[in-house]
């Protein structure tokens, strides 16, 4: 176990975190702050240019684990239970049947263009 | 000066708040059953060895939502007993640059390519939601919040709160759309003869974002990696091009 470098790698996610919180207060900006942390850390990872291991070993669990802490955000859908069941069947037919032909497409347009790429440079 | 230090406050005050939330004897005990729960889902989840069916996140958010009804317990309550899980999204997020690090080669290689496909599938996913929505007659604020669906729940929410969406409900409409997505990749992708690591992984990530990502790094390292350049991308783009429109 490496527990001082995942703690140092946590503290420093943590940071880029917080500062991409203060920066969007500070300046206003109708953007998500942990949207800038993560270009920060991006930022500093590629200014770097070594392996990043003590963020990694950091970042590791928030990443495998990410699930669970989607849980408070789902059980909130009992606080708007009653616009949810009054629209019940457009939302339904919207997250699912689109979200399927989204995907496909997105997939497969994805792979015609990659694939046409690909073949380009070899 | 001044506003450094409202800002400051300002994180400081919230960040107060969930753990002053989370140290009482609720909040132990609610963040303990929902890891137990957790723990629990988990090794379901390996058993069946990855079924998207039992994704720990459903199995987890039933018990838990079973608990609360026989204790009675409100989603609000809830909420701030386990604001801690719900804080921690914050550097998740912020994680996630590790991996689009790792990945940095791959993504310079391919190039506008992957840019194209992830824009496609930005634009496409939500569009589509929306023009569903709205011929059923829903109100305006669920028809804005759906056209967040598709991005990291972190940034929806806040995305959605910009354009006039309900922020709650735009969590809920991006982990049900990482679920059906998750579900439906498999079959899908056969159907349609994507057999690419890197479109397969691309589109779960810009369609279905991190519920989507975890469903890409299961299936690969090529396709977790992609994945989490098209929820990052898209992400990064949804959230500055929405609120600019509206």
């Amino acid at each position: 176990m490496h527990v001082k470098s995942t703690l140092t790698g946590w503290l420093m996610i943590t940071g880029c975190y917080l500062v991409g919180e203060f920066f969007v207060l500070v300046t206003d900006l109708p953007l998500p702050g942990a949207l800038i942390g993560l270009l920060l850390l991006l930022g500093g990872l590629l200014l770097r240019q070594r392996p990043a291991i003590t963020v990694g070993r950091g970042a590791k669990p928030l990443l495998t684990h990410m699930s669970v802490l989607f849980v408070p955000a789902v059980i909130g859908v009992g606080l708007f239970w009653a616009e949810v069941s009054e629209n019940a069947l457009g939302i339904v037919l919207a997250l699912v049947a689109t979200t399927i032909v989204a995907l496909g497409f997105t997939a497969w347009f994805a792979q015609r263009l990659m694939k046409s790429r690909r073949s380009d440079k070899c | 000066m001044l506003r450094a230090e409202l800002a400051v406050n300002q994180i400081i005050t919230r960040f107060s708040e969930v753990i002053s939330h989370t140290v009482t004897v609720s909040g132990v005990l609610w963040l303990a059953i929902t890891l137990a729960f957790y723990g629990v889902a988990l090794k379901i989840f390996r058993a069946s060895r990855g079924h998207p069916l039992v994704h720990p996140l459903s199995i987890t958010t039933i018990a838990v939502a079973g608990v609360m009804w026989l204790s009675d317990v409100s989603a609000a309550q809830y909420r701030e007993y386990a604001s801690l899980l719900h804080w921690l999204l914050g550097p998740a997020t912020v994680a996630l640059a590790v991996p689009m690090y790792n990945q940095w080669q791959n993504i310079r290689q391919l190039g506008a390519p992957l840019v194209i496909s992830v824009m496609v599938g930005g634009i496409v996913a939500p569009l589509l939601a929306w023009g569903v929505i709205y011929l059923t007659d829903a109100p305006v604020a669920i028809q804005m919040t759906m056209l967040v669906k598709s991005i990291t729940s972190p940034l929806a929410m806040e995305t959605g709160a910009a354009i006039g969406g309900i922020p709650a409900l735009a969590a809920v409409f991006v982990i049900l759309t990482g679920i059906v997505g998750a579900l439906a990749a498999p079959l899908t992708y056969r159907l349609l003869a994507v057999t690419m690591p890197d479109a397969q992984g691309l589109a779960l990530g810009a369609v279905c974002h991190a519920v989507g990502t975890s469903k890409a790094l299961q299936m690969g390292e090529v396709q977790g990696a992609l994945a989490t350049v098209g929820l990052g991308l898209n992400g990064i783009l949804t959230a500055i091009i929405l609120p600019v429109i509206f």
